[in-house]
Order: structure tokens, then C-alpha cells, then sequence
């Protein structure tokens, strides 16, 4: 059973990796925005998918397709703070809620119109041949994900903790009213942030599309993930939730991989530590692992 | 003369009347604790799928009768909801929401994967409808009669918490919960009432629709059903009686006539639910300012 724990490990750190693509933008927003977006799943399908649509349908290479598929989400992502999210953002609370959740509805039905709701994958130039260390399987594309999220997180690291544009961030998510009072201007560093987190969604949905395939039914699940990170790296705090999304990419890749002694889970069962991990989290430590103040919950 | 009763009694408005009469009863139960009690229970569909599989499984598996099995559903459901009310009633906002989300996603997951009990993805087909007071089961239109029953009793059990002191409690409460606790209501039980009821209910429905369709899988109980009560609790107004029952007719009628269309099921689904997102999202849109109470703080 130990023979396999080195692979595992591998195999965690790349779902991981995935996941804390995923939900690092959605802590970010929620950070300066105190909304909770309930299509940011369904954003990371429709990334995949309208990169799939330019390499796939349109059969251009991947770099144009990267960059058309990013300006088409970028689009989305002003339209969809501008229509779904700001004009709720005061008022009853309960309102962005229904309105993401109508968005993430809205996107699946769509893209089921469009492509069909049949499963999809993104196919590999040059199919991968695995690479090997010590027993230890990864395909390029692999060492690919784990290196791009390095890159990504030390860039957006530096971003908000030692730019003027990442110190108004920072500023927003503490005092939104001192901030703006100093001449910050919330519409725009929303706009930064939210189309930001759209597009590590996006990029995050491509990769699961490489690794795995494409459905229009798999927004709702990747919600949750992203949710579950985020819970347990506390509400809007981003490098809490990338910790989360590792812990919870070790953990359901852990939990199917080693059989307790004859009986092992089965995988279908995968997708539910998400849902376990939130539940308890809400129940014995909604501040997030790594929270200190007051209970918010 | 004829023709006309032969509308109205043929077999597809009696199909009709049942499936308005099944979500009357989920969005009413819907409507008290998302419309009165502003609480975003986002389980209340696996509530229902517990009912119709509580039902599903002992009529078929152990020969029980009606009244026992929708007793088990109505018994089950409730207790589910004590269960989530437990876990999620200590919560607030956003992290309500998470919580009953991803309590209602444990549910779906088990649906699918614990195959033992549930059949999985295959379903349980079989489920024989009862025989009442002689009366055969099979004749829709026998099915309707008993089921109006339920429906009755439901909506009128739901109008008298609303007008009552009860249903004043829960809307104090969505609105300022802790004036509310300084007037002396127990907000923890006010609540976990709301969810008893309105899960219970849910259950009920859930046995009924076991029933009706003789066959259930997963796919019934899927996160857009929960978008679609939603909706309708939404268009009635979130709180109000006559319009969720109005909302509810208005909005299963709806996407009828696209069947007419002839398109096939895959483009047919995407559309529905198209359709009624884009409707939650409309109404939510128009009537920001109104649809919820303020919420106020101290």
C-alpha cells in the first residue's frame, strides 16, 4: 500500500493545483466584493468550452485560441458583474445569491444548447508520453499544471501584497469605506479582480478539460470544490484557500487511492469529500482553518 | 358538451392537474422557510428525493402499504430536516447557503453512488400504486382525486401558520432577529419548526410522486429542480399564499406548448431550464428593491 503513496502524493499536488486555481479567484473576489458566486464553477466550464470551441471547432492553435478565449471571458466577466452582481451588491443579501445561482443555470443551459450535453475533451498535441522519477508516473501536461500554478500564484502573490493596485485590494477587503474615502475607486478595482478570478476559472476549466473531459453539468460540482477550499482556508482569504485546495486535492485523491484493509471507498464517492469537508468545517471551524478573529458564522 | 368535458377529463390535462398539484405542495413548503423565513435552504429538494425514495423502496422492496409509506416519507424527511437544522441553523448568509448546498449535494451523491440501497443511476422502476377505499390507483384520474386530498390539506395548513402567530415569529425573524429574541421568541425553534414542516411536506410530495410515476432515479431530484422551485417561490412572491400557488400553475403550464415543437429531449431540457433561470433571474432583476424584506441590524 506504501508502494503507491509517492504517486498519490503527485497525483494530489496536481488536482490540487487545479483546485487552487479555481477557488484562489474566487476568494479574491469574495474579499472585496462579500459575495459569494455560486456560477463560479460554471464560468470554469464555459472557459473550457469556449477554448474548446477556437482549438477544437475552429481548429486554430493553442496560442490564438488562449488569446481569444481569454478576451471572450473577459468579456463575460464585465458583463456578468455588471449585470448579475453590482446592481444586488446592496440590499437584501439574499439577492446575489439567487442571481449567481440563476447565472450558473443560465451558462449550462446555454452551453448545452451549443455543444450539446454530451461529455467533450480537449485533445493533446503530441499525446503525452509519462515521464518517470523513481516510480513515480507525470506526463508533461502535469508538470505543466504544477509549474503554471507556481508561476500564476508568485505572480498574483506579488500583485496584491507589493503593488499599489494589490494594496487598494487589500485596502477595500478591510475597510471598503476608509478605502474609497482615501480615493480608492471600488468599481475599478472590482473590475480587476472580478475579471481576474474569471480568468484563473477559465484556465483552471481548460486544464480539467486536458485532463480529464468536459460536460455542461460540471459547473455545480466545481462550485463546490471551490467552495470547500474555501471554507477551509476562510472566507476570502486566498492563501488560506489555495492551502484548502490542496488539502482537499490530498484528500479525495487519498481517500480513493489506498484500501483500508480490503475495502477501499468507491470512486464514485470522489466529488462528496468536498460536500464532508464543508459540512464539517461549518460545523467545528467555520473561520477557516487558519482564521483568528471572532466567528463570523 | 361533449367535447369539452372531453378536454378537460382527458388524460393529458388530468397529467396536468397532477403535476401542478405535486409542486404546489413543494413550493408551498418551500415558501415558508425561503419566502417567510428568508431562510436559503438550498436541501429542499433532497428532502423530496428522500420521501419518493423512502416510499420507492418499501412499497416495492417490503410490500408496505399506502398509509405506512407515506407515513415513513413524511416521518424521514422530517427527520432529515431536525439533521440539517442541527448543522445549518447555527449558521448565517453565505454560510447558510453553503451548508444546505452542500448537505443537498451528500444526498444527490448517495442517490447516485450508494447502489446497495439506492439502484444508482438505474432507478427503482416498479413502485405499484395503492388501492383506496376500492378504488383503483392506476385510473389517473382516482390518483388526482386522493392526491387534491394532500394538496388541500397542505395549502391549508400553510395559510393558517402564515396568517398565525407562528408564521408572524418566522417573518420577525427574517427581518430582525434580534428584536425578534428581545420580544422572547425562540429563534432556534421557530426555525427548526419551519424546516420540520416544510421538509416534511416535501417528503410527502416526494412519496406521491414515487406513485405517480411508478418509476424514480436520480435524475428527478437534480440541482435545476431546486432552480425551479426557487423560481416559483420567486415569481409568487416570496412569502405570499395565493401567489406561489398561482406561480406554481403558471409556471409548470409554461413550457408546455414547446412540446409541440418537436424537438428532441436533449435540446428540450437545456430550453426549460433556460427558460425558467432566465425568468428567477427577470423577476429578481425587476423587483430588487421589493422581494426581500430590508434586513435590519442592530
Amino acid at each position: 500500500m506504501l508502494e503507491i503513496l509517492p504517486q498519490l502524493l503527485v497525483n494530489a499536488l496536481i488536482t490540487g493545483s487545479i483546485y487552487a486555481l479555481a477557488s484562489s479567484g474566487l476568494a479574491l473576489t469574495y474579499g472585496v466584493l462579500r459575495i459569494l458566486n455560486f456560477a463560479h464553477g460554471h464560468v470554469m466550464m464555459v472557459g473550457a468550452y469556449t477554448f474548446f470551441f477556437f482549438t477544437v471547432e475552429r481548429s486554430l492553435p493553442i496560442a490564438e485560441s488562449s488569446i481569444l478565449a481569454s478576451l471572450a471571458i473577459a468579456v463575460l466577466g464585465v458583463l456578468v458583474l455588471a449585470v448579475f452582481i453590482l446592481p444586488f451588491s446592496r440590499g437584501n443579501s439574499l439577492l446575489p445569491l439567487v442571481t449567481t445561482i440563476a447565472l450558473g443555470s443560465i451558462l449550462e443551459a446555454l452551453v448545452s444548447m451549443w455543444f450539446g450535453v454530451s461529455v467533450r475533451s480537449l485533445p493533446l498535441p503530441g499525446a503525452g508520453d509519462s515521464l518517470e522519477f523513481a516510480g513515480v508516473f507525470i506526463t508533461p501536461l502535469q508538470v505543466g499544471i504544477i509549474l503554471s500554478a507556481l508561476v500564476i500564484f508568485a505572480v498574483l502573490g506579488f500583485v496584491v501584497h507589493s503593488s499599489p493596485l494589490g494594496r487598494s485590494v487589500r485596502a477595500l477587503a478591510e475597510h471598503p469605506q476608509a478605502a474609497q474615502g482615501l480615493g480608492v475607486s471600488r468599481t475599478k478595482v472590482l473590475l480587476g479582480v472580478f475579471t481576474t478570478s474569471m480568468l484563473l476559472a477559465a484556465y483552471a476549466g481548460v486544464l480539467v478539460g486536458y485532463e480529464t473531459n468536459l460536460q455542461p453539468t460540471m459547473g455545480g460540482s466545481y462550485s463546490l470544490k471551490a467552495f470547500a477550499a474555501m471554507i477551509l482556508g476562510g472566507l476570502g482569504n486566498m492563501w488560506g484557500t489555495i492551502v484548502g485546495a490542496l488539502i482537499l486535492g490530498l484528500l479525495e485523491n487519498l481517500s480513493i487511492g489506498l484500501d483500508f484493509g480490503g475495502y477501499s471507498l468507491p470512486a464514485g464517492y470522489k466529488d462528496a469529500f468536498a460536500y464532508v469537508i464543508i459540512l464539517c468545517a461549518l460545523l467545528f471551524r467555520p473561520q477557516g482553518l487558519f482564521g483568528t478573529g471572532e466567528r463570523r458564522a | 358538451m361533449s367535447d369539452i368535458s372531453g378536454i378537460i377529463f382527458s388524460e393529458y390535462t388530468i397529467h396536468l392537474a397532477i403535476l401542478v398539484g405535486l409542486y404546489a405542495i413543494l413550493a408551498q413548503s418551500l415558501n415558508l422557510t425561503f419566502g417567510l423565513g428568508q431562510l436559503f435552504n438550498l436541501a429542499h429538494v433532497a428532502s423530496y428525493a428522500i420521501g419518493a425514495y423512502t416510499t420507492a423502496l418499501l412499497s416495492t422492496e417490503a410490500q408496505w402499504q399506502f398509509v405506512p409509506c407515506v407515513a415513513a416519507s413524511i416521518l424521514l424527511s422530517g427527520a432529515f430536516s431536525v439533521f440539517l437544522g442541527t448543522i445549518a441553523l447555527r449558521l448565517t448568509n453565505d454560510y447558510f447557503a453553503i451548508g444546505t448546498l452542500a448537505f443537498g449535494a451528500v444526498v444527490s451523491s448517495l442517490l447516485i453512488n450508494w447502489r446497495s440501497v439506492t439502484h444508482g443511476v438505474l432507478g427503482i422502476p416498479g413502485i405499484p400504486r395503492p388501492e383506496i377505499l376500492g378504488l383503483d390507483m392506476y385510473q389517473n384520474s382516482n390518483f388526482l382525486a386522493l392526491l387534491l386530498v394532500f394538496v388541500v390539506a397542505v395549502q391549508a395548513l400553510y395559510f393558517a401558520i402564515s396568517r398565525g402567530p407562528f408564521g408572524r415569529s418566522l417573518r420577525a425573524l427574517a427581518e430582525y432577529d434580534q428584536a425578534a429574541a428581545a420580544l422572547g421568541i425562540n429563534t432556534r425553534l421557530v426555525r427548526n419548526v419551519a424546516f420540520l414542516l416544510s421538509s416534511a411536506a416535501a417528503g410527502l410530495a416526494g412519496s406521491f410522486f414515487a406513485y405517480y410515476l411508478n418509476y424514480i432515479d436520480p435524475t428527478s431530484f437534480a440541482f435545476g429542480e431546486m432552480i425551479f422551485l426557487m423560481t416559483i417561490v420567486v415569481v409568487g412572491r416570496p412569502g405570499s399564499f395565493f401567489g406561489v400557488l398561482l406561480s406554481t400553475a403558471f409556471l409548470v403550464l409554461l413550457p408546455e406548448p414547446l412540446r409541440f415543437l418537436n424537438l428532441d429531449s436533449a435540446t428540450l431540457g437545456p430550453m426549460r431550464q433556460l427558460l425558467y433561470s432566465l425568468i428567477l433571474f427577470a423577476v429578481v432583476w425587476w423587483k430588487r428593491r421589493s422581494i426581500f424584506p430590508e434586513q435590519r441590524e442592530v
